[in-house]
Order: structure tokens, then C-alpha cells, then sequence
């Protein structure tokens, strides 16, 4: 490997697959998405499904596919006696766990290696010392990575909560240890607030996570979710692929993600990207990883966590970078060293995604699961579709309610959006309710085109009453 | 049905509904009706729709198709026999004995009690035996020694009622 393959990152053909085949431990478009980058490098695939799946139309492009279990998660994708046993018994040499289910379970990463299956993703140890964000938070400390003031470490069962918040100011955000994606936050913006809040937040975690902890942090108001794509190989170079502005949320679960991310200034986004950097090398990462931060309104950035997988919104990433994540990862993940250095990973033009969820924006975001009677995907230029759906479909109801991811990429942010807007503007879904009619809205809205939104801009918009 | 598959595909895959639209067409049958299990399939091809024949669990009795002038010998479809399925509750390999040169836990013609250890299935060098969890005669051993089952793959076929 020389080091002038810059970042349109063909396939050199020098060398040969990292791995002969490959289990895809995940369902839906990011199974999908694995098997279109295991063809890619020439790799065999096995996929795995649970009994929901079992029509599902993309099991069919693997070269093999075996069940695993009875729809719920727990007793299929979530199984990991199950999963290393049809792993071991169709031979393949690594598995990819793609995003939720057991993506950062550092647990079944350990029980992979002691079965010598290669985990694609980081090792075990990195995601011990991220997975835990009081821990992670520590790290971030060292690494001289701006953190959120708050109560540096768990709050003690029986310490008084008081001075502490007014030290660091109300409104303060009190949060569980264990949580994540949004789980176990509570706002507090007084005292009488904060003690009821603390009892609630942990009896919460408790029953959610097993782990009662909780911690104390400075609530900013009306922040943006901005986060730094990381890719590090397994000989100790890391390097950022910018940014990505993932602010339009609703119940913190992300809705359009972008990059670059607007209104940010160069100096910024800069000091970001170098700071998640040193973040990763504290921690030994390898493999794809997102740092996110919280940024204010006056562009102070404060890092809240590490997500030790790929991405959902990763194509965002590919777009702007013309790097392939997955195939990078699996790539790394054989041994192979980054192929590209910092300087050459460049961001072209502007990239959008909209989740398309099988979701009722109109009834709060009420799933809405069922057969897909017509399917009918935008196309063109700019346009990237990556979904596992079609017409005929049924998506079940056991799991998470994304069906398509929709992209596009042009020159600019304006022809971004306007491309976008064309693109939502031709997809046509029957059968069931999905988000495109309030993607419609956002991408017309004068604050998404001004790019001046926060996190609680869904909610102040859409879901007021 | 003179060349049933191999392998028992479920009911409601595409391949099983092709396979019998053929199987209809090729002995111009106009109707079929499966059961298995709680599960069923039923397919009618052509002609005005026909009355249900009978209760379930009885063999309808064979017709000569609607548009054929000369009536054609349609085969009699095998008495539908209600077996209880025996299915495997995780993924791993199928051993039929417990060790190499033992005898099999069962053969066919065994009586079995839902307690019976009818194979194991190692999944992680873990060998778990697996009861029967019904009663009867096992009819069929749709397995073999040493194939690889996945999640609801039908090992054994029991007579309940034998």
C-alpha cells in the first residue's frame, strides 16, 4: 500500500479480500448495505434472520442464509450463542454487527475472538473504555477534549445534588450512565425539580439498564448535534472524515443529517474533527466511530459520546468523503492499514440524508408497520437510495421502523436541497404511513434553507401540542 | 403428489406456491388444500369457485377438473395425516445418537413421551439434547446425521394418534 491513493478509494486489486466470508449479524438496509460491500471486495456473505424476516427480499443476494430464531431480538439478532453457532458452522472467518443490536456489545466482540471470528469493529478494550460515558467522559479530559461542565463522575447515592447544580447553573440535564439515544435525560430547572428528577432518573436507569448511576451536567439550551466520523486501523493511524450537522431530531432520535455542517465556522469544525482525533488514538480505536458533540450558540463544542460502530447516517460521510465506510471497515478489520492520509480525505460538495421511517409524523411519530402496497423510489442524479424495502414488503413490527434511507449530493447546499426536495417530491409509498410527507416540510421550511436549526427544532415545530 | 420436495419447504414460501401452482397445472388439478400443522395453504385454479370439502383432516374426495371435457385421472392426494412436528429451538448440528457408534435415540416406529431425548444439537461445542415435547410414534426422520439445522428447521415428524 503506497501512500498517494487518495480518497476516491477504488479497489487497488493488489490486494486480496480480507476475508473469505462474512456473517452479517443485522437485518434491514444495513444488512443490505454489508452485502453490497462483502460483492464489492469479493466476499462471500451469510446472512442471518429471525423468523419475521424470513421474506425479506435482500436475504436472497447473500450466498447463504440461515434463521436464527423467533422474531424477537432477544432470541435472534440479539443471540449471540446463536449467532457464533451459524457463524462457526457456515464457516465464516468475521462478522459484521452493523448498528444496534450487538454493534457495541463489547461482550460478544470478546466471545468472537476467544472463537477467533473477526469482529468488525473496534476491540473489546476501546469499547469498554467508551461505553461507559462517565469513563468516556474522563478519557475525553486527557485527550484535552472539551466535555459539558457537569458533576465529573457519578453522582453519589447520598450526596446533596444542590451545590453541585448551582455551581455548574441551572437548567441542569441529569442523566443515566448506562443510557443512550435519549433514554434516562431529565431537565431540571430548580431545585425542588432536581430532587424529584434524581429519584425518577434512577429508579428509570435501574429498570432500564440494570445500573441505577446517574450524572449531572450543564443543560444547553437549543444546542446542535454535531459529530466527527472516525476511522482508525489496526496499526495506529486514525484519521476524521469532517463532520456531520445531525440536529433535526425528534425524542433524540435523528430525522435529515448533513454534511458539511452549515453556519459552522472553518476554525471550528476544524478544532472538532482533530480533537475527536485524539479521543480515538487515548482509546486505541480502530474501525469506524462517530464522536459527538454538543455544540452552543456560540459555537463552544462539548463532546457527549462515542458511537463504537458504524452509523446509520454514514452514506452522508461517503458522499461528501467518496470513501466507503464498510468496505473500510472490513478492510481494517483484516489487518489491512488505512489507505488514505488526513490531507487526502477532501469534502466535495454537500450531502443530505432523510431517514424514511414507517412512522405517522402526523400521530407523533406513531409507528406504522404493514405491507407496502406501492413502492415508487426517487431517482436521477444526485440521488442515493439505500433501502432494503419494496413493493410487497411487509415490515414487521418487531423492530425499528426505518425503511429507506434517502440521499442526495450536489456542488452546493442549495442544489442539495433542491435536489432533495425533487427527490422526496417523486417518492411514492402506499400501504403504510411513512415520513416523507414531513420531510417535504422540513426541506421547504425557511430555517432548515437559512441552516438554523437545534435539536429541539422538530419538537418546537411539529409536536408543540 | 408423486416427487414431494426433499426438504419441506414452509407453507407460505413463493417456492412452495410455485411448486404446487406446477404441480396443479401439470395434472390439471383444479384445487389443492394443505394442512400442516395449524398452518394451511389452498390453491384453486380456474373454473367457478368450489364448496370447502368436508372438515379438515379428511381427504377431499378427488374431482374431475371443471373444463375438461374428457375427465382426466387426477391422483388421489395422500390422506392428510395430522403429524406433530418436531422442530429445532436453536442453530447448530443434528446428531441422532450420543455419541459415534452409539445406537440413535430414536428411530422411526418409536413411541416417544414429551420428556424423550429424541437427538442433540451442538451450537458452540455445547451439546443440547432435545426432548420431544409431544407424544406419539415417529413417523419420519426428516434429518440426517450431522446436517446443520437452523432456528424451526423440522427434525422429526410424529404420529400423535398412533
Amino acid at each position: 500500500v503506497n501512500g498517494e491513493i487518495v480518497t476516491d478509494a477504488q479497489p487497488t486489486g493488489a490486494d486480496a479480500p480480507p476475508f473469505q466470508r462474512i456473517l452479517v449479524a443485522n437485518r434491514g438496509e444495513i444488512a443490505l448495505r454489508i452485502i453490497r460491500a462483502c460483492r464489492d471486495l469479493g466476499i462471500e456473505v451469510v446472512a442471518v434472520y429471525s423468523e419475521a424476516d424470513r421474506d425479506a427480499p435482500y436475504l436472497d443476494l447473500a450466498d447463504q442464509k440461515i434463521c436464527i430464531g423467533p422474531p424477537k431480538a432477544t432470541q435472534s439478532y440479539l443471540n449471540i450463542p446463536r449467532l457464533i453457532s451459524a457463524a462457526e458452522k457456515s464457516e465464516a472467518d468475521a462478522i459484521h454487527p452493523g448498528y444496534g443490536f450487538l454493534s457495541e456489545n463489547a461482550h460478544f466482540a470478546e466471545v468472537c475472538r476467544e472463537c477467533e471470528i473477526e469482529f468488525i469493529g473496534p476491540a473489546p478494550e476501546a469499547m469498554h473504555a467508551l461505553g461507559n460515558k462517565d469513563q468516556a467522559r474522563r478519557l475525553a479530559r486527557t485527550a484535552g477534549v472539551p466535555v459539558v461542565p457537569g458533576s465529573d463522575g457519578l453522582l453519589e447515592p447520598d450526596r446533596d445534588a444542590r451545590p453541585l447544580a448551582r455551581t455548574i447553573g441551572y437548567p441542569v440535564l441529569i442523566k443515566a450512565a448506562a443510557g443512550g439515544g435519549g433514554r434516562g435525560m431529565r431537565v431540571a430547572r430548580d431545585e425542588s425539580s432536581l430532587l424529584s428528577g434524581l429519584s425518577a432518573a434512577r429508579q428509570e436507569a435501574e429498570a432500564a439498564f440494570k445500573d441505577g448511576s446517574v450524572y449531572l451536567e450543564k443543560y444547553i439550551d437549543r444546542p446542535r448535534h454535531v459529530e466527527v466520523q472516525l476511522l482508525g486501523d489496526r496499526h495506529g493511524h486514525v484519521v476524521h472524515l469532517w463532520e456531520r450537522e445531525c440536529s433535526l431530531q425528534r425524542r433524540h432520535q435523528k430525522l435529515v443529517e448533513e454534511s458539511p455542517a452549515p453556519n459552522l465556522p472553518d476554525a471550528v469544525r476544524r478544532k472538532m474533527c482533530a480533537a475527536a482525533v485524539r479521543l480515538a488514538q487515548a482509546a486505541g480505536y480502530y474501525s469506524a466511530g462517530t464522536c459527538e458533540f454538543l455544540v452552543d450558540q456560540e459555537d463552544n463544542f462539548y463532546f457527549i459520546e462515542v458511537n463504537a460502530r458504524i452509523q446509520v447516517e454514514h452514506p452522508v460521510t461517503e458522499l461528501v468523503t467518496g470513501i466507503d465506510l464498510v468496505r473500510e471497515q472490513i478492510r481494517i478489520a483484516g489487518g489491512h492499514p488505512l489507505r488514505f492520509k488526513q490531507e487526502d480525505v477532501v469534502q466535495r460538495g454537500s450531502a443530505i440524508e432523510c431517514r424514511i421511517n414507517a412512522e405517522d409524523a402526523e400521530a407523533g411519530f406513531r409507528p406504522s408497520p404493514g405491507t407496502i402496497t406501492r413502492w415508487q423510489p426517487p431517482g436521477g442524479p444526485g440521488v442515493r437510495l439505500d433501502t432494503h424495502a419494496a413493493a410487497g414488503y411487509r415490515v414487521p413490527p418487531n423492530y425499528d421502523s426505518l425503511v429507506a434511507k434517502l440521499l442526495v449530493h450536489q456542488p452546493s447546499r442549495a442544489e442539495a436541497i433542491a435536489t432533495m426536495r425533487r427527490a422526496l417530491g417523486e417518492f411514492v409509498v402506499e400501504g403504510i404511513r411513512t415520513t416523507i410527507p414531513i420531510h417535504r416540510q422540513i426541506l421547504a421550511h425557511p430555517a432548515f434553507a437559512a441552516g438554523k436549526v437545534d435539536t429541539t427544532f422538530i419538537e418546537r415545530t411539529w409536536l408543540r401540542s | 403428489l408423486d416427487d414431494p420436495p426433499s426438504q419441506t419447504p414452509r407453507p407460505f414460501d413463493v417456492r412452495t406456491i410455485a411448486f404446487l401452482v406446477r404441480l396443479m397445472r401439470r395434472h390439471d388439478l383444479s384445487e389443492i388444500d394443505l394442512h400442516e400443522g395449524d398452518q394451511r395453504i389452498r390453491l384453486r385454479r380456474g373454473g367457478p369457485p368450489m364448496a370447502m370439502s368436508g372438515p379438515s383432516g379428511t381427504a377431499p374426495p378427488s374431482r374431475p377438473p371443471v373444463e375438461q371435457a374428457a375427465p382426466v385421472p387426477v391422483e388421489k392426494p395422500a390422506p392428510a395425516r395430522k403429524l406433530t412436528e418436531i422442530k429445532s429451538l436453536t442453530v447448530g448440528t443434528f446428531y441422532a445418537q450420543k455419541e459415534p457408534g452409539a445406537p440413535p435415540y430414536v428411530t422411526v416406529g418409536s413411541r416417544v413421551a414429551p420428556t424423550t431425548v429424541v437427538c442433540i444439537i451442538e451450537a458452540m461445542k455445547v451439546m443440547n439434547e432435545i426432548q420431544a415435547e409431544c407424544a406419539g410414534v415417529i413417523e419420519e426422520i426428516v434429518v440426517n446425521n450431522g446436517d446443520f439445522v437452523e432456528y424451526g428447521t423440522v427434525l422429526f415428524r410424529v404420529n400423535p394418534s398412533a
